[in-house]
């Protein structure tokens, strides 16, 4: 057993508007000197600390977690889950 | 008297907060939109509640960065009376006119309530008509209303009297229960309530005379500069 | 989304010829239940649309009053059920959203929102609690944001909605007579679409839960976006000012298909169209999806050349995306194009009136002994059943939902959430009282009584405030229409529903059908949802402290009519018996007594008794004013009956009038040249909410030890687990 970092990054499916990524790329970013900027997204991220027996279990704890307690909605969010050595 | 009643995209108050000016205090507000230059004529400057730019990123972070800020610092400067309520505190705290921070309430809502607040300092131009610790009924209506700062900010502020309105009990989790501050001047005040919804007797509950001393002040202020 | 067969062979039949895939797309919408009202629009017509005080104009999609000196009232009422149960956060918010543009479009401002949330058990079930908890933010963080305040609603749980939910949302508008827009079009007139771009987002809309559509990149939920809507509402408002447009419709359920086909069936024009120049948020989107999608926050402007210049400025100022996406024609077509090329050419008439079915209705079998009464065993502790109706979902107070609404944005709203109904003040000197009503366990043991029975406590509440009821919204949610025995529901309802509105002339405005709400255990409960708006010339009640000493009267009768009560729903488990019954008669006269009550100022506050009866509705009096009463049951006018009858039956047209000792006189001489059943039952006093029997102490409770219960019971059951 060993403790791992898992970083659960929530954000709203790729065809789906972002408001928030929207109004911060084109009220903020774009009216100052940053023209390189194509696109921004929001997401919400959470930091696990977990103790599993492997960095894949670590993981896919982590995503039964997710869907059983709903901590994102799947019909409009996906989630990434990236697991670190603690 | 011109008090300039900034909006912003997105600000919500802006109406209620002229109507309060001019129909209840009789003084000429003008609506100066965020993109155009702040007019030369002013005598105060009042940045109304709402939701700019839909609180997006961080309530207030994005107006903050709105041209006529710059001009809002430079009169500043110069000590004419400068009031933000609400959405205009936040904005006035992210552009760095104002000290600290707003949080998330400590319930994770938004809160819609009437509240007491207390006057701590009666020599900015928004309270001078106030007797000290005198009591304000007053509803707050934000998602974002605690303010925070460190002990060490938290210190200054004391020092230099730049607490301007404490909640007489915890509302919010704010530090020291702080729901008003100013500036080192005094002449930049913000706070979390909102006095515009409080000032007229048909839609306060509770009593309308400590909310209208806030206008009467600056009335007074005004008055005594011209 | 598809077509019936049948619907198919009739559209075939209509045109002479086999649909392209766009005109199958754009007719499936529009011939949905949700767009059509193809199942109820011909009982609808039996409700009284119109009155003195009515306006009616064409192509509006909200009711509209005159209030006088000039100005006018707006309403409507909308639900957001079926996107609400999967996403009750977006789907709360863009309900919100949607009714609003409703609004907007007569050219008025919106002034107040008003929901109404029906969940299942939060008491046991986590899934209703999550559902509950979202949706209420939902309606927050969308109402909060455009500073339009939520100034009252309800919220009810019940097992029928288990793994549902019922979002329903009434908006007010405000503005002058002379502004409202007079929809009208000529030919060579510019279609243009406002707002935010069309996406995949909200694509098959109320039949997206078992539609295929959903998967890895896109949904059927709609993404608020409130910001947008702020501009939008601004950025119309501005041009109404500067008289730019001609018509105007928002973007609802059908997307482009429905507001496009339905503005020109309304305005007996022709429209041709190009999807090339719909702004997209995808490049890659598929024509038929630009018709049908259902993204949110959209507007469709009709205006001129001359005109389209300033609209583009007010656009620009706002930072809103707006294209002219085609043109008035006088060929009655909605003609739609891509590249050049048809892809769709059909008559407007065709698209917009689906043929209206008359399906058949039966008298459901569970209803047959429904009504009989069924005797509870004795209690044997009053106050420990009337703290725990207090602390049930139903009774408890809903602070912790509007105290995350902002109420009071806008500085019109006069009486604040938590009393019998709303008031706003008016420019012109008058105020206006709003109140939304439900009353599904009522309505499931009689349909037609319990749906009166809404209308009136609606009545009832605005006559609280001293407002004369001048029209009223009916939002009318019910099962499968398919099946004859729901089908039979629905027409119940709303027949007593069109017998309350046409005896006391009190028109119809607005209104809404949902039906297909169902649940994985069957049709909900028969749901209307009824809202009305009171008019109040001079100045509205102001509610006064309650002090010692001050008394009590009650009018109207106490029955025994415990069917569809909190009392014997929550507290025996029974389900039936005698549902509350309103006597027109009665009823009139009881509230032309409490409006003049209110008029004489000798009164401090009016209140009506409803859910939880006589019991709950002394207790809440006694809570928001921290002072104690005792009341004597055997003073309570009506038949002699048990105590529990007493306490807590729901029967309709009763208030409590509080006043001070000295007004009793006058006030009783007033009350008996009206001719109503009333007598003073108590008076305030002490510490505890009391009640006798026989001079005997039935209920004995801490004032303190309620209000607490009262007003933490909600937070809590959503707080913990």
């Amino acid at each position: 057993m060993g403790d791992y970092r898992v970083h659960v990054t929530i954000e709203n499916k790729p065809g789906i508007s972002d408001p928030e990524g929207k109004t911060i790329l084109n009220d903020l970013v774009l009216k100052g000197t940053h023209q390189s900027v194509s696109k921004i997204n929001t997401a919400k991220m959470l930091k696990f600390t977990i103790t599993e027996n492997s960095k894949e279990s670590a993981k896919s704890k982590v995503k039964e977690i997710c869907d059983e307690l709903r901590i994102y909605n799947s019909m409009v969010s996906v989630v990434t889950i990236d697991a670190f050595d603690a | 008297m011109n008090v300039g009643v900034i909006v912003f995209p997105g600000s919500n108050c802006d109406r209620d907060m002229f109507h309060v000016l001019s129909d209840v205090f009789h003084m000429t507000p003008q609506y100066c939109w965020h993109d155009k230059p702040l007019p030369e004529n002013l005598d105060a400057v009042v940045l109304p509640g709402g939701f700019s730019y839909g609180d997006r990123l961080r309530a207030g972070v994005i107006a903050a960065h709105s041209p006529i800020i710059q001009d809002v610092k430079k009169i500043a400067e110069k000590g004419i009376p400068i009031l933000g309520v609400c959405n205009g505190f936040q904005i006035l705290v992210e552009s760095g006119l104002l000290p600290g921070v707003l949080l998330k309430n400590d319930s994770l809502n938004f809160m819609c309530e009437w509240t007491n607040l207390t006057v701590e300092n009666n020599k900015t131009p928004f309270t001078n008509k106030f007797e000290l610790n005198e009591k304000i009924p007053i509803p707050i209506a934000n998602g974002d209303g605690r303010y925070f700062v460190d002990d060490e900010t938290l210190k200054q502020l004391e020092r230099k009297n730049q607490i301007v309105f404490k909640y007489d009990q915890v509302v919010n989790g704010s530090s020291n229960q702080i729901a008003g501050v100013c500036n080192e001047d005094g002449n930049v005040v913000g706070m979390m309530p909102h006095p515009e919804r409080a000032a007229e007797p048909e839609i306060n509950p509770h009593d309308n005379k400590p909310s209208s001393l806030i206008f009467e002040s600056l009335l007074k202020k005004i008055g005594a500069n011209n | 989304m598809s077509l019936e067969p049948h619907e198919l062979e009739e559209l075939k039949l209509k045109i002479g010829r086999d649909p392209t895939s766009t005109e199958l797309q754009i007719v499936a919408a529009e011939w949905s239940e949700h767009c059509s009202y193809k199942s109820s629009k011909k009982h609808l017509k039996i409700l009284p649309m119109d009155g003195p005080l009515v306006i009616n104009e064409k192509g509006y999609d909200s009711g509209v009053l005159d209030v006088g000196d000039g100005y006018v009232v707006t309403a409507h009422i909308e639900s957001h059920n079926h996107p609400s149960a999967v996403e009750p956060y977006g789907g709360a918010a863009t309900g919100v959203g949607g009714v609003i543009r409703d609004i907007l479009s007569a050219g008025t401002r919106p002034i107040a929102l008003l929901d109404g949330l029906r969940f299942g058990d939060i008491e046991k079930d986590q899934h209703a609690k999550w559902l509950f908890k979202n949706a209420v933010k939902g309606v927050a963080d969308y109402g909060n944001c455009l500073g339009i305040p939520t100034v009252g609603g309800e919220v009810e749980f019940d097992e029928c909605y288990a793994d549902y939910a019922m979002v329903d949302v009434a908006a007010i508008g405000f503005g002058k007579k002379e502004n409202l827009i007079k929809n009208h079009a000529k030919k060579g007139d510019l279609v243009v679409l406002m707002g935010g771009a069309t996406g995949r987002d909200g694509i098959g809309g109320s039949q997206f839960a078992s539609d295929s559509l959903e998967s890895e990149n896109r949904s059927a939920v709609q993404i608020p976006d409130p910001f947008i809507e702020k501009l939008i509402i601004e950025a119309i408002l501005e041009a109404r000012n500067e008289k730019l447009i001609h018509a105007m419709k928002d973007l609802g359920g059908g997307g482009l298909s429905c507001a496009v086909s339905e503005t020109a069936d309304a305005l007996d024009i022709g429209i041709e169209m190009d999807v090339d120049n719909v702004h997209t948020r995808e490049s890659d989107m598929h024509s038929d999806e630009i018709m049908v999608s259902e993204s949110q926050e959209r507007m469709l402007i009709i205006t001129d050349s001359v005109k389209l210049v300033k609209f583009q400025d007010i656009c620009n100022k706002f930072r809103i995306e707006c294209s002219v996406i085609g043109h008035v024609t006088f060929d009655n077509k909605m003609h739609v194009k891509k590249d050049g090329k048809t892809i769709a050419n059909i008559s407007t008439d065709v698209v917009a009136n689906a043929t209206l079915l008359d399906l058949p209705s039966k008298k459901p079998e569970y209803l047959e002994n429904i009504e009989d009464k069924k005797s509870f065993p004795p209690l044997s502790d009053y106050s420990e059943v009337m703290l725990k109706l207090l602390a049930s979902p139903n009774i408890a107070s809903k602070i912790w939902v509007y105290g995350q609404y902002d109420h009071e944005v806008g500085i019109r709203t006069v009486v604040k959430p938590g009393y019998d109904a709303s008031v706003l003040r008016l420019d012109n000197g008058k105020f206006l009282s709003i109140k939304i009503d439900g009353n599904p366990k009522q309505c499931y043991v009689n349909p037609r009584e319990g749906a009166i029975g809404c209308f009136e406590e609606a009545c009832r509440n605005v006559v609280c405030t001293g407002a004369k009821p001048i029209g009223m919204l009916d939002h009318l949610q019910f099962g499968n229409p398919r099946d004859p025995e729901i089908f039979w529901t629905f027409l119940e309802s709303l027949n007593g529903l069109t017998d309350f509105a046409k005896d006391f002339e009190i028109p119809c405005i607005g209104g809404k059908v949902s039906l297909y709400n169902e649940t994985p255990k069957g049709s909900i409960k028969p749901t209307p949802v009824i809202g009305v708006i009171g008019l109040i010339d001079k100045k509205p009640l102001r509610v006064q402290k309650i002090n010692t000493d001050d008394c009590l009267i009650m009018i109207g009768n106490t029955k025994d009519e415990l069917g569809g009560s909190e009392y014997s729903e929550y507290i025996h488990k029974f389900i039936g018996g005698k549902c509350p019954a309103v006597d027109f008669s009665e009823s009139k006269k009881n509230m032309n007594a409490v409006l003049e009550l209110i008029e004489t100022e000798l009164i401090k506050s009016a209140h009506d008794c409803s859910k939880g009866g006589l019991a709950v509705a002394v207790s809440e009096l006694c809570m928001t004013n921290l002072i104690g009463c005792t009341v004597s049951l055997d003073d309570v006018p009506g038949d002699k009956m048990d105590a529990d009858k007493i306490l807590f039956s729901e029967s309709h047209s009763r208030y409590l009038v509080t006043f001070e000792r000295k007004n009793l006189q006058n006030l009783e001489e007033l009350l008996k040249k009206h001719n109503v059943s009333f007598k003073t039952i108590g008076g305030f006093g002490g510490e505890s909410i009391r009640f006798t029997d026989n001079s005997k102490s039935l209920i004995d409770l801490s004032v303190d030890k309620a209000q607490k219960t009262w007003l933490n019971s909600l937070k809590e059951m959503v707080m913990h687990a």
